[in-house]
């Protein structure tokens, strides 16, 4: 039994799927290289054009029609108050699950799937009030690169993005 | 393997309701045909089915009472009982009580113990040849004609005695892939009886290395007493026998003769306490020592406290943990829980296999046209083009056709809504003491499911409506000159795309006058406000309004008609009134064809595009200066032929970069719900087309004025604007006017 158990894991890892969940997609805001858990990921699409939805907070860009499913589109610049840029053909949308939800995160361009090992994260450090830090998970260390790990779920209030019904 | 067959419950359900619709509408024209005996075998055969699968799903509630109805129904059929009008309410009364017991079984409430004890008590006498006395059923005999038969019974049936039958039972082989257990099977004939001499013959299993084990090759016999007659003892193989060897064989030693004399006879103690289980009689030891005053129920309490648990009893003799306990208590919990979730209500549809059909060679020929496609684009030339145009018009009408066959999957004949009203004027003329007929046409027209399940109620208010206040007793109508009989006409048809249902009496009419009087007092009009027709009738439906002069047990307190008008425009529909004093009042319901897709108005506002639902329209228009008002330079008013509605400007309500912001070059699309109105600010009218209703809320989460989401002809998404918060948006931004 626990050869089975091994075996199916080495399998696994050879699929590439995270047994221990420290697989992490990443993909950059400007300089910054940022990573969410790969679980959460549903898929990743080029940018098209959204239809802005009324009365909503500026970084919730819109809807999309993501195969027949209704699917808010945020900009990942805008709600870290970063500074905007136009949307080019490079623009992705990474489509993640959050509560249940299927929401897609606009980024700039998505770099690659990075194995991160529990103890090569740590904790999320303080910079007071200047910068809200509620939204990371930790800090990633992959080789000489620095993953700001996300915590999705945190970066909609429930007013915004209420859980599911 | 109990536990697996909770998969069946739904369809139990489903199945069950179906039955009791059949059971009820037989029993309904029973009293009519008393001695249809075709009618009454149709009503045994659907109590039998329910208490059948019933009883092999666990519902034992429900099996028992069904049983008890159909040892009535028995005698009814053998002619050893006449259908008399109490026996018909009897039974029209326990078809209550049974979709009370199923509902409970659904996980609804449990239905009053008294009350389903009582019933049981009077089927039994009534099956036992007692003739049912006024007292017994309250109710008036039938209401529509007076049923003439003989009462009383004509011969009497024997009680259940005891009886033996020797059993021999070889299951088919693939009984496993059947999904089902040869075990359960003899659990449910323990069920029914004491089961000895069980043997299992082991004769047919093959060596190990040969054996299939995914097949049976045991077979059984057994003895069982019960008291069960043969068909219900057969009825526990209803799902193998079809490939099983069975055999059931009478071998009661001594069959008791069925003279009058011994049937009357009462049942000894001993076979009482064998079929305590069965019958449900018998009374705790607790209950009996406190009604013989030999205990008093605080001191039986008491004593029924110290009462140890199975669990702290094993625990005390060191058989298991009280970890173990825990767990196992989790687990009974966990279970609980389970069991409880998955009785919420799983909504499931019946299709009618004809539309699958047509809807599976559909999807066959969009992929042929797909592969055709395929074919083309692999060696395409621009010769080609018009080959290519011809096959994405197939494509086109491919997929069409697959929408509405698939939207037809939801559609359901609205005869299913229809069935609960025959009962309901039954009741309404018994209470009332009027006499009543309902005639029911286009049961066949179809509607979609969410809105037949939401018409019940209106519906069921309007008929109350007509038989309370719109039909005459029968005196005043012979005085009338009108035949005696009230009728109630209750139709639905097609009309363009929308499906009209009417609700249609021949009573008194709507009073003119009294509306007007009671309209005035309320408040709801001033005086010498002039009013058409239309506008009068519609005044019933004002909250809190009602002619009646009477609270009647029927209706009365004013409740009702505004709920059958906010009800269908919930659905997107309307409620017209007609009515002719003396002669009748008929209610039109106009409901769209389904829930999932409206005939929408595309509007522009700047660059985006916005959908106003067609049923909320009232008109467009294209203001002009004299017609615009203002109200402390703030609140914008519109003068359409005298009245006077609140403008909505879309772009200030949405934010949107307009194209005017002059009034006067902009369109107004006065729009109306539940009798307010209000004229929305629009760039431009784009166009009508229907439109497939997506929700937002399923990602995303409630938009204040957005009813839904669409996605439009070039794949982006467009949004439904939602006008009863158009109007609510009216007021925030301060446009109110008082």
């Amino acid at each position: 039994m626990a050869a089975l158990e091994a075996s199916s894991k080495e399998l696994d890892q050879e699929m590439g799927i995270a047994t221990d969940g420290n697989q992490y997609l990443t993909f950059t805001l400007g300089d910054e290289l940022y990573g969410v858990d790969i679980l959460k990921v549903q898929e990743i699409k080029g940018y098209t054009a959204v239809t802005r939805i009324p009365n909503t907070p500026t970084y919730i860009k819109g809807v999309l029609n993501l195969r027949g499913t209704i699917v808010p589109i945020v900009d990942l610049r805008c709600r870290f108050n970063m500074e905007e840029t136009k949307y080019t053909m490079f623009t992705v949308i990474v489509v993640v699950v959050v509560r249940e939800k299927v929401v897609g995160l606009i980024v700039d361009s998505v770099s690659d799937v990075l194995n991160i090992a529990k103890q090569d994260i740590q904790d999320p450090p303080e910079f007071g009030h200047k910068i809200d830090t509620s939204f990371l998970n930790g800090i990633g260390k992959a080789g000489d690169k620095l993953v700001a790990v996300l915590n999705i779920e945190r970066l909609f209030d429930e007013t915004t993005l209420p859980g599911s019904v | 393997m109990s536990s697996d067959l909770s998969q069946f419950n739904d369809a139990f359900f489903e199945e069950a309701s179906e039955h009791m619709t059949s059971i009820e509408d037989g029993l309904l024209q029973l009293e009519q045909r008393p001695s249809d005996l075709e009618l009454l075998a149709t009503i045994f055969r659907s109590a039998h089915s329910i208490k059948g699968v019933a009883g092999m799903l666990g519902f034992t509630g429900v099996a028992q009472f069904t049983h008890k109805m159909e040892t009535l129904l028995d005698q009814l059929r053998n002619g050893k009982l006449a259908v008399t009008p109490p026996v018909a309410d009897l039974l029209l009364r326990c078809t209550d009580v049974l979709k009370a017991l199923i509902g409970e079984a659904k996980g609804g409430e449990k239905p009053d113990a008294a009350q389903v004890g009582h019933l049981e008590q009077q089927l039994a006498d009534c099956a036992a040849g007692k003739v049912l006395t006024a007292n017994q059923a309250p109710s008036a005999p039938a209401p529509v004609v007076q049923v003439s038969a003989t009462t009383g019974p004509t011969a009497l049936d024997a009680p259940p005695h005891p009886m033996q039958f020797t059993i021999g039972w070889t299951p088919p082989g693939n009984i496993f892939q059947l999904g089902l257990d040869p075990m359960q099977v003899i659990k449910d004939l323990r069920n029914l009886g004491a089961v000895s001499h069980l043997k299992v013959d082991a004769g047919k299993l093959p060596a190990l290395d040969t054996m299939d084990p995914e097949q049976c090759y045991l077979a059984w016999s057994l003895v069982l007493d019960t008291i069960k007659p043969q068909e219900v003892v057969e009825a526990v193989f209803e799902f193998v026998k079809d490939d099983s060897i069975l055999s059931v064989l009478d071998t009661t030693p001594d069959p008791p003769v069925a003279a009058p004399s011994a049937a009357v006879a009462a049942p000894s103690p001993s076979h009482v306490r064998r079929t305590a289980d069965d019958e449900g009689d018998v009374k705790p030891l607790g209950a009996i020592l406190v009604e013989t005053g030999a205990v008093s129920q605080e001191e039986l309490n008491n004593a029924l406290a110290q009462q140890k648990k199975v669990g702290e009893i094993l625990v005390e003799q060191h058989v298991i943990t009280p970890q173990q306990v825990a767990q196992a208590l989790e687990t009974q919990k966990h279970a609980e829980a389970t069991a409880q979730a998955k009785k919420s209500d799983t909504a499931t549809i019946r299709v009618d296999t004809a539309k699958i059909d047509r809807l599976i060679n559909l999807v066959g020929e969009l992929v042929i046209t797909q592969s055709m496609l395929t074919d083309l684009g692999k060696n395409f030339s621009p010769v080609k083009v018009p080959l290519l145009l011809e096959h994405m018009a197939q494509l086109e009408r491919n997929t069409r056709e697959i929408q509405e066959r698939v939207m037809g999957i939801r559609m359901l004949q609205i005869g299913t809504a229809f069935q609960r009203f025959p009962r309901l004027v039954r009741d309404l003329a018994q209470k009332s003491g009027k006499k009543l007929q309902l005639v029911t046409g286009g049961e066949e027209t179809e509607l979609d499911k969410g809105v037949i399940e939401s018409i019940g109620d209106p519906l069921t208010h309007l008929i109350r409506n007509s038989a309370d206040h719109g039909l005459e007793p029968p005196s005043e109508r012979t005085a009338a000159g009108k035949h005696e009989i009230g009728t109630i006409r209750l139709n639905a048809y097609h009309e363009g795309g929308s499906i009209c249902i009417t609700v249609e009496d021949d009573g008194r009419g709507l009073n003119r006058d009294r509306i007007l009087a009671k309209a005035l007092k309320q408040g709801v009009i001033q005086e010498g406000e002039k009013l058409s027709d239309d506008q009068i009738w519609q005044l019933i439906f004002q909250p809190g309004f009602s002619t009646a002069e009477k609270v009647t047990d029927v209706s009365g307190r004013g409740v009702g008609m505004d709920v059958v008008k906010r009800n269908i425009e919930a659905l997107g529909g309307t409620v017209g009134i007609k009515t002719t004093t003396g002669k009748g009042t008929i209610f039109t319901l106009k409901l769209p064809l389904t829930l999932a897709i409206i005939d929408g108005m595309t509007v522009r506002v700047g660059n985006e595009l916005y959908i106003i639902p067609l049923v909320s329209i009232v008109e467009s228009i294209q203001p002009k200066t004299d017609t615009v008002r203002t109200i402390a330079d703030q609140a914008e008013l519109i003068n359409v032929r005298g009245a006077y509605h609140p403008i909505l400007r879309l772009h200030q309500a949405f934010n949107i970069d307009p194209e005017h912001t002059d009034l006067l070059e902009s369109i107004l699309v006065i729009v109306e719900t539940e009798g307010e109105r209000v004229a929305v600010m629009v760039d431009e009218l784009v166009g009508q087309q229907q439109v497939v209703i997506k929700s937002l809320e399923k990602n995303f989460r409630k938009v204040p004025g957005v009813a839904g989401a669409t996605i439009l002809g070039d794949g982006t998404v467009g949004f439904i604007l939602d006008i009863r918060g158009m109007l609510d948006l009216t007021r925030r931004s301060e446009l109110k006017v008082a």
